[in-house]
């Protein structure tokens, strides 16, 4: 009877995967060498974290080796381009949302609902009524966080925000650092001011509205009227003055909460965004996340290897791991439900925020957006223009970008 | 780094020079065939000699620009990016669009023409400084001479995105020195990254300090290859030193400076790195021809338009410089 | 006026001096900062200070480049590249320039004002046709696809420099040869040539600051991360958002180094190699 058991259970165990349909990749007959791009770069420890994933998974798989390179998000996008043209591209990308757009546009990239069940991963980029990604990890949304040395709760509303960041700022001190000249940071502020970017449409920019001409000015006063964050400051910048305790507060996303975990220890606090008091709405942080895309031109040969190691990524020890090492929520909802979320206020404050986030578009016109915000945004932050010219001057030039694409 | 690597560096390379090597005598063979025994023509060695380095060229440099030209006749695009059409009104609409619509998002191509030119103009800058120390190095038995100028080639010297960074980072409101400085002595610190004018002239002063190791040098061999016999005859008629620098000085380094001066122009025009990377492709304001097509190409990934564009900006810098050679006779000295 | 040994009158000196160490300062301070921040420990890259050696020096970054990354390795790969390529760009430009500047065939001024033409093609007009030539070759992801591109891109100002230097030397020693019964060729390597090792210099210096320092094609023409060359090592320590700033100077100035004394080592034949040509007698 035993035998009977453990020849059955051998039995159901490798009948499982065949009887679990097309979604599982098999172990490929000859070698094959998968080329994967990713954007995570080593500063983070993040790409040391791919590069033993790969190797892991190579070690499983006599058959398939899996080659890692870095590349940063822009050059990934350009280079891939270009590789495409000349049929050299890679077997397949780890990388960001916003590349979704151009890729489906120039038909790149092909539908993952063939390759892996989409139902089990948070929501991913859907065009077409195709699925053109598996989620890697999801959020990638800004947030607030605070070093409690100076503030031991975080504020709950605007007016509370700028009395705790101006009663902090005093000598070498600011209260409040942030990338002041970047439209991503500013994208949570217009959501809190009741105004998106797009209309209805998805496609149509709506930057000339009011939602935008106060976010503007509230962001203006910050640093003009408030004086709490520095005159001038980067991602650089911000980021070493959080880290070196010259700045009490800071707005950045989840990537870097591994960072700031080292360098702040215990005293690092993390939560959402303060509502706006004149419109008592939370701040919408753009929400997307990491995903791999799937080349159209993968050789076939190379498929069921590439569901494989997609596979094994978002299996959920892995995402559990991620989840662990480099305090970013998983993409798979199973792991989503895992007691480490639920143990860590830091991931809880992060899940907090990402709650009343909103998905960032994916069209091909967001790029247009974003260039015209940024120009715009620097020159109101550096007081050489006023935000009433500025939300006209942005309209156009992402109406004149937009028309340009076509 | 290990044995593998380093043999297979070896194994790679010395292949290519090998290869390079085997096809140099295959050309060379032939057209010594052809030329000298078939056609008994008396520039076979010539051609010999010219051959390899013109193949070389036509490849690398004349087949991009025939891509470029057939590219400038399609709609290309992130929209038709597998199968562009060729046809001469998607020509003529790309090279309506340079000058009619915004290259970018919204600058248009007349402002960034003269904004380049303003750009180009520092290498007056350049060429007026580098003399200046070449002829304060060239003084009669100056001490410390080499010291000086070893330490003044440095930026030279320096690999260009190591510069490029490196400045970019002093330009920071806070922490760079220039706003250090300028708070010492009781000035306000300048948003060199906001401020679209003063982001320019942060580009400027990066490449001034780039440019002008090069025209110091070029005008120190200038200047140590006029003979002294000139400043004594003018010393003798009691010549005062500007009557000397504009009588003698000046015409006498023309030859070496005209040139100099055209290969500085080309290359300001051309310099991708400075504005890229002190700029970071963030405001149009601070953008110059180039930088704006490489937006145009790799960030809008508008390939039809911006070969267009390409085009365009290598023709007009091509007249330039031909209008330039005539007005100053640059190319004399090399034509004869 | 050397010859004439005077001097000039006290006061001058001063003024030269002062004007001189002014434009040394200048020159050098950006430099000495990249230092600085390579000896700052890493909780504190930014600083108000100006203080050339920050009070807690530390070397960790120098180690952390050299032991920590793939320094090396990029090193290696940069030297085999720029060395294969300035050996044969200069093997290429040497003997083009002494045809044109010996010889007055038909389309010699066509071929000069190509040369100079090659030099104006914008950068970034060239990258994707050439990706789909390497592409075409199966030169990606090769040492070769480099070696090609860059030693070919160099042969303009190689040969530009070199004409100009040939040009100075006077044909009658090369007549002088030729009547002892030497072929052309044999007087161009063993008369000319080895007159010519300012010039020779130059343009090695050049050729190799050129492939030393190139890095938008080593981009995408070296994808993988073992091949990298040292500016896409350098890259590879700047994140999209952090960048090791720390490691990213101290390997700065240990790149730096090498070429910097090649180029202080060539500075002697540097004002005469560049400007013989235009300059003749």
């Amino acid at each position: 009877m035993k035998k009977v058991l453990v020849a059955l259970l051998v039995l159901a165990s490798v009948a499982a995967p065949i009887i679990a349909g097309g979604q599982q990749g098999s172990e490929p007959k000859g070698p094959v060498t998968i080329s994967l791009w990713t954007k995570e770069g080593e500063a983070d420890g993040a790409l040391q974290w791919v590069e033993a994933l790969a190797a892991d998974f190579s070690a499983q798989h006599e058959n398939i080796t899996v080659e890692v390179l870095n590349k940063e998000v822009e050059a990934l996008r350009e280079d891939f381009q270009t590789a495409a043209l000349a049929g050299t591209a890679p077997d397949l990308l780890w990388s960001v949302s916003d590349h979704a757009g151009p890729f489906t546009t120039a038909g790149l990239i092909q539908p993952v609902d063939d390759f892996v069940d989409t139902s089990k991963y948070v929501e991913s980029v859907v065009m077409n009524g195709s699925t053109w990604a598996v989620p890697i990890a999801s959020g990638n949304h800004l947030m607030l966080m605070a070093n409690k040395k100076y503030v031991s709760e975080l504020p709950a509303t605007t007016d509370e925000f700028i009395e705790v960041a101006k009663s902090l700022t005093k000598d070498d001190m600011y209260g409040l650092a942030y990338n002041l000249g970047e439209a991503f940071w500013l994208a949570p502020w217009l959501g809190g001011f009741d105004g998106s970017v797009f209309a209805a449409d998805g496609v149509t920019p709506t930057l000339d509205t009011p939602a935008m001409l106060n976010t503007l000015k509230f962001l203006r006063s910050l640093k003009f009227d408030y004086g709490v964050t520095p005159t001038e400051s980067d991602y650089a910048v911000a980021d070493t003055l959080f880290k070196e305790g010259k700045a009490a507060m800071i707005i950045n996303g989840d990537w870097s909460i591994g960072g700031y975990k080292e360098a702040l220890g215990d005293d690092l606090l993390i939560g959402r965004l303060p509502k706006v008091s004149s419109t008592g709405k939370y701040p919408a942080p753009y929400t997307s996340g990491v995903y791999f895309f799937v080349p159209a031109d993968l050789p076939a040969e190379k498929e069921s290897a590439v569901k494989m190691f997609i596979e094994y990524v978002t299996s959920e020890k892995v995402q559990t791991e991620m989840l662990e090492k480099l305090s970013r929520l998983p993409g798979l909802r199973s792991a989503l439900s895992s007691p480490v979320i639920e143990n860590d206020p830091l991931m809880k404050g992060s899940v907090a925020q990402m709650e009343v986030g909103t998905p960032m578009p994916t069209v091909l016109e967001m790029r247009a957006v974003w260039d015209a915000i940024n120009p715009e945004l620097s020159a109101v932050m550096a007081g050489s223009e006023t935000p009433e010219e500025a939300v006209k001057k942005m309209q156009e030039a992402a109406v004149n970008g937009i028309a340009n694409l076509k | 780094m290990n044995s593998q690597v380093v043999l297979t560096a070896l194994g790679q390379v010395s292949g290519t020079v090998f290869w390079m090597l085997v096809g140099f005598l295959l050309i060379e063979v032939s057209i010594w065939a052809v030329g000298n025994k078939v056609l008994k023509n008396k520039n076979t060695l010539v051609a010999m000699l010219v051959t390899p380095a013109f193949v070389g060229l036509g490849l690398l440099l004349v087949f991009p620009l025939l891509y470029e030209v057939v590219l400038a006749f399609s709609n290309m695009n992130l929209y038709h990016f597998r199968n562009p059409e060729f046809s001469l009104l998607n020509g003529l609409e790309n090279f309506k669009r340079v000058f009619t619509k915004p290259v970018l998002q919204t600058t248009t191509f007349f402002p960034v023409l003269l904004r380049t030119f303003l750009w180009t103009s520092q290498v007056l800058i350049h060429a007026s400084v580098g003399m200046l120390l070449a002829m304060l190095l060239n003084r009669p038995n100056l001490k410390f001479k080499n010291i000086y100028r070893a330490i003044l080639i440095l930026p030279w010297a320096m690999p260009q995105v190591i510069s490029a960074l490196t400045w970019r980072s002093e330009f920071n409101f806070e922490y760079g020195f220039p706003n250090i400085l300028l708070n010492k002595i009781g000035l306000p610190g300048i948003q060199w990254k906001a401020d679209a004018l003063w982001n320019f002239i942060a580009m400027v002063l990066t490449n001034v300090w780039l440019g002008i190791p090069f025209m110091m040098v070029i005008s120190l061999g200038g200047l140590q290859s006029i003979s002294d016999e000139f400043y004594e005859a003018a010393d003798m008629d009691g010549a005062s030193g500007w009557t000397k620098f504009q009588k003698i000085t000046l015409p006498l380094m023309k030859p070496v400076l005209a040139p100099s001066v055209m290969l500085g122009i080309i290359w300001t025009f051309n310099n991708f790195n400075i504005p890229y990377f002190i700029n970071e492709m963030k405001l149009e304001s601070s953008e110059i021809l180039v930088t704006a097509l490489f937006r145009a190409a790799f960030n809008f990934s508008q390939y039809g338009f911006s070969a267009a564009f390409a085009l365009i900006i290598f023709a007009l810098l091509f007249s330039m410089t031909l209008i330039y050679v005539k007005w100053t006779g640059a190319l004399k000295g090399v034509t004869d | 006026m050397k010859k004439l040994g005077h001097q000039d009158p006290l006061w001058v000196k001063i003024i030269i001096h002062t004007l001189l160490i002014t434009a040394c300062l200048v020159t050098i301070y950006p430099i000495l900062r990249i230092m600085t921040i390579s000896l700052r420990p890493g909780d504190r890259l930014m600083s108000t200070s100006l203080a050339l050696i920050p009070p807690d020096a530390t070397f960790s970054n120098y180690t952390a480049a050299l032991f920590e990354k793939d320094f090396f390795l990029w090193l290696w790969n940069s030297l085999v590249i720029t060395l294969a390529t300035a050996v044969i760009g200069l093997t290429l430009a040497s003997t083009s320039a002494y045809a044109i500047s010996r010889w007055k065939f038909p389309g010699r001024n066509a071929m000069l004002i190509f040369l100079l033409g090659t030099q104006m093609i914008p950068a970034a007009m060239l990258m994707v046709p050439l990706y789909l030539l390497a592409a075409k070759f199966g030169l990606i992801n090769t040492y070769r696809g480099l070696v090609i591109a860059y030693s070919v891109s160099a042969v303009p100002f190689s040969i530009w420099i070199l004409k100009g230097y040939y040009d100075s030397i006077p044909t009658t020693l090369e007549e002088a040869a030729m009547i002892d019964g030497a072929s052309r060729m044999y007087t161009f390597w063993r008369i000319i040539l080895p007159l010519t090792t300012p010039a020779l210099a130059i343009a090695f210096l050049f050729n190799f600051m050129n492939s030393w320092n190139e890095f938008m094609l080593a981009r995408i023409m070296l994808p993988k991360s073992g091949m990298f060359t040292w500016p896409l090592g350098l890259q590879s320590l700047q994140g999209q958002f952090t960048t090791q700033w720390g490691v990213y100077a101290a390997s700065s100035i240990m790149i730096s180094i090498p070429v910097v004394a090649l180029f202080l080592y060539s500075s002697k034949w540097l004002v005469n190699g560049l400007t013989a040509g235009s300059v003749k007698g």
